[in-house]
């Protein structure tokens, strides 16, 4: 016959039942002793003060003993009906009753493959969470980048500008027509001297042979 | 006890008071059975020779032994607050009684057992997490855009700075 632990009862109380029954039982058994050793030794001072006693220590233990005889017997019989009717009514948690402290365990009954998987699932998304974060970085670095180049580039067009209303404020009509026009008329002198040079050549050296 | 209260009649006694009864149960029985006829028998010849005295050693012996029982009773149902969790018990118990199957019990394996108490934590982390990501993921689609409109504007930029240049040939 297997003793039932009770560790589900010591678990809610704090200890368990049989231990605590047996620390009464011992605490009980003491108090009886003590008593019946008290008893006696009333009696016995009793008989010393009483002259000319013929009754001797020796019986007055031999009736201590049989009254302590009796009543431990009644005494262990009484405790033990105690004792089950407490085991069995008082300190026992009924099987079909949950304590409160244990009602994740009904809530969520995770196997350890469904517990791995909800453990991955975790890592999985922890590392999507930095993925995005590296990838906000990287777009709030490239916006940085590009306010810069956006302010230079907006200055290059400023002078521009800048360079259209100085030729619009002093009246050259449109400068830059007479700018690229003096452009290509420099180019085309450049070339019409290429041509006078050359033909100037040739006349010297025909005029050195003549 | 609560008395009888609500339309079922009396309730059953709880915990506690079981307790007390059996305690006193007890007690009674021992002083029954350690009777005064008993003690006096067995002290036969100092009874004879002192029976007053006899009675007030009897009844001394038992009030004290009855009170030393009753102080070590109140001793542990003090150190160990039992009748609070005598009452907590009994209604732990009540709310069960609809319930017929065996309740979850532990399995002496910690491993086992502390996986769920460890899962609501994980599912709160699970859904915090969730939330997290969606936010990122929405902050970064509209920094995307910015960025993605910022592109436009500087090559807009470089091609009006171009078409300058171009005017200035």
């Amino acid at each position: 016959m297997s003793v039932d632990p009770m560790a589900y009862e010591a678990q809610f109380f704090g200890f368990t039942p049989q231990t605590c029954m047996l620390r009464v039982y011992i605490a009980f058994q003491d108090y009886l002793f003590e008593m019946m050793l008290v008893v006696e030794g009333v009696i016995l001072k009793k008989l010393d003060a009483i002259p000319g006693c013929q009754i001797s220590p020796s019986q007055i233990r031999k009736c201590t003993e049989k009254f302590l005889l009796f009543m431990k017997d009644h005494f262990d019989k009484l405790f033990g009906r105690m004792e089950e009717v407490l085991l069995q009514l008082v300190l026992n948690i009924p099987k079909n009753v949950l304590l409160p402290e244990d009602r994740v365990h009904e809530q969520y009954p995770y196997s350890k493959e469904e517990f791995q998987a909800l453990q991955e699932e975790l890592q999985q998304l922890q590392q999507q969470c930095r993925a995005e974060a590296a990838a906000g970085e990287a777009l709030r670095a490239e916006l940085e980048e590009q306010k810069a180049v956006m302010g230079e580039l907006e200055k290059i067009l400023q002078c521009f500008n800048g360079l259209e209303n100085i030729c619009r404020e002093h009246g050259t009509g449109n400068f830059k027509e007479s700018f690229a026009f003096l452009t290509q008329n420099s180019k085309k002198l450049q070339d019409a001297l290429k041509e006078v040079e050359e033909k100037s050549k040739k006349m010297e050296q025909r005029d050195e042979n003549a | 006890g609560n008395g009888g209260d609500g339309p079922t009649g009396p309730a059953a006694p709880g915990r506690a008071q079981v307790f007390s009864t059996v305690v006193d149960t007890f007690l009674e029985k021992l002083v029954t059975a350690g009777s005064y006829q008993r003690f006096a028998s067995c002290y036969r010849c100092f009874y004879k020779l002192q029976p007053q005295l006899t009675r007030s050693i009897y009844d001394q012996f038992i009030s004290q032994l009855q009170s030393s029982i009753k102080e070590e009773i109140q001793e542990v149902k003090n150190e160990g607050n039992l009748e609070g969790l005598f009452n907590s018990l009994d209604k732990i118990v009540e709310e069960a009684k609809d319930r017929a199957e065996p309740a979850w019990r532990p399995s002496g394996i910690p491993e086992e057992d502390v996986r769920s108490a460890l899962v609501p934590y994980l599912l709160k982390h699970r859904s915090y997490l969730r939330k997290v990501l969606r936010e990122k993921e929405e902050e970064n689609k509209k920094v995307a855009k910015s960025v993605l409109a910022g592109r436009d504007r500087i090559a807009e930029l470089q091609q009006l700075i171009q078409a300058r240049k171009q005017a200035w040939q």
